[in-house]
Formats: C-alpha cells, sequence, structure tokens
C-alpha cells in the first residue's frame, strides 16, 4: 500500500490528500454546527468534540511541511515524461 | 522554336500563344514579387487540397488569384469575402485557361493587423461555441496539493510561481511541465502537456502560463489548439499569461484568469498560515461549545436540585399521600352511599312486600276464619256446631259456632 502510493506520486498520480483535507474541514464544519445545536446531548457533545480535536490534529499534520517539493519533467530517450528535482 | 514571336504572317497555336505571354510575364521581374490592395470575392477554400481561390477586386476591375495549401496553411486568419487585404505572390499565366492570376504567398487584412484579426475571429469563434460560458468554469480546489505547472523552466515566470506557492503553501507538491512558450512549437508543446496532467489526474489544478511580452511572444495563447486543450481539461485551469491588459484567448478559456503569474500562485492555493488560523479557531470554537454545554447542563442539574421536591423528598410523599388519603376517603364514601341506598331501597321494598303479606294483615290484630282449612269469607256460610280454626298473627285457636245472626 505504501509502495502503491510512493509509485503513483513518482508518476505524478494525484493521491488522496486534497480530499481528505477538504472533507476533513467540511467535516469539522458539521461538528462546530452540530455542537451548537442544541438538542445534541452531552454525551455525543463529547464525542463530536474528540473527533474534532483529532481532525484538525490530522489537518494541521497535512499542512506540516518542512521544505517545499517542486519537481520537474523530464523527457526520457523514449519520449516518456519523468519528474526529477528541480534543478535550482 | 523557329518560329520568331511577331513575326508578320506567322499563325501561332493557342498553346503557343500562351506560352509566349507566360514566358513573357515569367521574365518580368516587376511581375515575380507584387503586393496588391484589393477587396476579397469570390473566396473558395478547397477542403481536399487546401487550396484558396479567389478574386481580388476594387471599383474597376478584377483579378484572379489562387493561395497553394502550404502557404494557406501559415495564414493566421480566415479570408472572407468583402474583406480588405494585402496580398503578395507574383503574376503567370495559367495556360490552360489563357488567364493570367496572382499566385499568392501572403495575406495581410488591410487596416488592422492580421494577429489581431485572426485574435478576433477566433475569440468570436469560441465564444459562439460556447467555451466563455461562465457555466463551464470548473471551480478551483480550496487546498490543492498537487500543482501543475505548464511554463517555460527558465525565467521569471516559473521562478515566481514556485516562489509564491511554497510561501502560501508549502505543502503542495510543485510539478512542472518545461514547454516552449513562443515559437510555432509552443502551441503543441503547451498541448501535450495540458494532455499529459489530464491523464494521469497528475493535479488538482494547473497553472498555465508565460511572461509577459509583445502579443506576437504571447501568440501561443492565442492559438486555438491551446485554448482548446484548455476548455477540455478535466484539472481545473488557471491561465498564467503576464499582460494585465489584454486577455489572451487562453483567459476567455480558463476556468480562472490571473494577470501575472506570480497572482497565478496566489490565487492558486490558500494561504498556510490562514488555514492554521482557521483550524485553531475551529478547535477553540469546539471547546467553547463543549464548555457552554456543560455548564448549560450543570445549571440544569442546579435548578433542579434546588426545586423543593427534591430537597424535601418527604413533602412530596406528604403531598402524594394527602391525595391518596383524599382519594380513599372519596372511594369510602361513595361505597357507603351506595350501601345506605341499598338499604333504604331494601326495606322500602319489605314494606311493600309485609303490606301484601296476609302474616301483615293478621299482624295488625286482624284474624282468619277457617272451616276445614278454608276461609271463612261470609257468615251465613256457617251453621250453629261448625267446627271453626281461628289463625292469629301468632298461633291458632279451635272454636265452635254457639250462634247464628239473620244478615240484614
Amino acid at each position: 500500500m505504501n509502495e502503491n502510493t510512493q509509485d503513483m506520486k513518482e508518476q505524478g498520480q494525484q493521491t488522496e490528500q486534497p480530499m481528505e483535507f477538504e472533507k476533513a474541514l467540511a467535516r469539522l464544519e458539521e461538528i462546530v454546527r452540530k455542537l451548537e445545536a442544541n438538542d445534541t446531548p452531552l454525551e455525543q457533545s463529547l464525542k463530536l468534540f474528540e473527533e474534532g480535536v483529532a481532525l484538525t490534529a490530522r489537518c494541521n499534520a497535512l499542512l506540516e511541511k518542512a521544505e517545499q517539493q517542486v519537481s520537474m519533467l523530464v523527457r526520457g530517450q523514449d519520449g516518456t515524461m519523468t519528474p526529477a528535482p528541480m534543478p535550482k | 522554336m523557329n518560329r520568331q514571336p511577331g513575326r508578320e504572317g506567322d499563325v501561332l497555336t493557342v498553346s503557343q500563344l500562351n506560352a509566349i505571354v507566360k514566358a513573357l510575364l515569367d521574365n518580368e521581374p516587376l511581375l515575380s514579387h507584387v503586393m496588391v490592395r484589393g477587396e476579397l470575392s469570390n473566396f473558395k477554400y478547397h477542403t481536399q487540397s487546401g487550396h484558396l481561390y479567389m478574386t481580388l477586386k476594387d471599383e474597376k476591375s478584377a483579378v484572379r488569384a489562387v493561395m497553394f495549401a502550404s502557404s494557406a496553411k501559415k495564414l493566421l486568419f480566415r479570408p472572407e469575402n468583402g474583406m480588405k487585404v494585402i496580398v503578395e505572390g507574383r503574376v503567370a499565366v495559367f495556360e490552360r485557361d489563357g488567364q493570367y492570376q496572382l499566385y499568392l504567398t501572403g495575406m495581410q487584412p488591410d487596416g488592422l493587423g492580421a494577429l489581431h484579426l485572426a485574435y478576433e475571429q477566433l475569440k468570436a469563434k469560441l465564444a459562439a461555441e460556447g467555451l466563455f460560458a461562465p457555466e463551464r468554469k470548473k471551480p478551483l480546489p480550496k487546498t490543492p496539493f498537487h500543482i501543475g505547472v505548464v511554463t517555460a523552466s527558465t525565467g521569471a515566470a516559473v521562478r515566481d510561481i514556485i516562489h509564491v506557492l511554497g510561501r502560501r503553501f508549502p505543502a503542495a507538491q510543485v510539478l512542472l511541465y518545461p514547454v516552449l512558450v513562443q515559437g510555432p512549437d509552443a502551441p503543441p508543446m503547451i498541448v501535450e502537456a495540458i494532455n499529459w496532467f489530464n491523464e494521469r489526474h497528475a493535479a488538482d489544478v494547473l497553472i498555465v502560463g508565460r511572461g509577459g511580452g509583445s502579443i506576437e511572444d504571447l501568440w501561443a495563447f492565442n492559438d486555438e489548439s491551446v485554448a482548446r486543450a484548455i476548455a477540455a481539461s478535466a484539472i481545473p485551469v488557471i491561465s498564467a499569461v503576464g499582460h494585465e491588459t489584454d486577455f489572451t484567448i487562453a483567459d476567455f478559456v480558463a476556468d480562472l484568469r490571473a494577470p501575472t503569474p506570480s497572482a497565478a500562485a496566489e490565487l492558486a492555493v490558500p494561504d498556510s498560515l490562514t488555514l492554521r488560523q482557521r483550524l485553531s479557531n475551529v478547535n477553540v470554537r469546539m471547546a467553547d461549545l463543549l464548555l457552554r454545554k456543560t455548564s448549560a447542563g450543570r445549571a440544569r442539574l442546579e435548578t433542579l436540585s434546588a426545586h423543593w421536591a427534591l430537597r424535601q423528598p418527604e413533602k412530596l410523599l406528604d403531598e402524594k399521600r394527602l391525595v391518596l388519603d383524599g382519594l380513599s376517603q372519596r372511594v369510602l364514601q361513595a361505597q357507603q352511599t351506595r350501601l345506605e341506598r341499598g338499604r333504604q331501597s331494601l326495606s322500602l321494598t319489605a314494606g311493600k312486600l309485609s303490606a301484601l303479606s296476609p302474616l301483615g294483615v293478621l299482624e295488625r290484630g286482624y284474624s282468619i276464619v277457617l272451616r276445614r282449612d278454608s276461609p271463612v269469607r261470609r257468615a251465613d256460610e256457617l251453621a250453629v256446631g261448625d267446627e271453626l280454626t281461628l289463625r292469629f298473627a301468632k298461633g291458632e285457636v279451635q272454636a265452635r259456632v254457639t250462634k247464628t245472626k239473620e244478615q240484614q
């Protein structure tokens, strides 16, 4: 699974990150709405809160990147394009 | 050729005549390269060969003209009837018809520049196809983690894009597809790059562009194939042609038009800091809401426990007992009443019964006279010496008739 993901990235394949991030944001909005609702029982509110904290942590982790990754596609002998690190 | 042309008495064939005229014209340096101004009419595009046939005219006269496919391909605009043009070419004779005509190598719109005209024509054509329609525009992803860049690998444009993306949203991976951005090879490369990203879903958003330049420099972004590739892209495209005032055709078809490459990068990604701030705000808000919820719960609990029923539960019991007492009282009462009523109706019935009973009559002091166990109702039924039984309310006696009286 991990190797696959790595392969996909190397071929320039899109991963699930933006979906995951935007889904997380949407879910967070939903959680806040539910917490705002008066009829959400305390027990459920606690669970929503825990889920929300985990989601924000996950989103922060996705944003966490020490250095920007820039690749440039290079045309090979057979004409296929392969990503290589961008020359500075 | 034995016969010298023009000599008196010679008779020429038609072919000979045409050949002579052709040779004359071909040898005239003035006609080997001419530029002519005129209006197009009878314009015909031969679809199979790609050659263009037309008549060039002014107020007084007309001349036929042809442009072969090799030259026609290079035209930036579509010639149309009525269009004022300046053509370039040579004059020669079409021997078969004995007609001289213009063999064109170039054509310019008269007045407007060719590029400008081509631009207007393509714009009108694509607009008519609906390629610029707002409803066609795809929404940009809010948080693209993969950004495809289609531009030259060197120069300010790519540097600016990478710089801005790195500053705003370093979490995003940038993938550059290097292309030529001017010259005749630029459009096919740009098209290939856009298609490459789409075939592999290799980006969440594409930035396609170049730095500023003259209208000729930017020409690749007014190319029809580039415009169509952008329109067909499933991945949202931000156009980034560094020419703030004028729009290229690419700008019209793109999902979002940025005035410069750096502006495109700004528009492509959210600001990480803002995003983090938002996440932290969400955390604070959630904690706040939860706190409010628990304190609301606590307040309700306090209100409830402050209620007298909970503080003095025996009072609640007393209350209930009172109600219970009241209820049982009423039940008893009801039973009593019913009993009383029953008793009354019973004695009433019993009274009626005793009034009818012979025993009741006897009770009131009467007695029954029986003779041989039959009641005696008349005195004249009896005779002296008859044995009688007298029954009283209590007990009976035997008696004998001693004397009778005559009834009146």
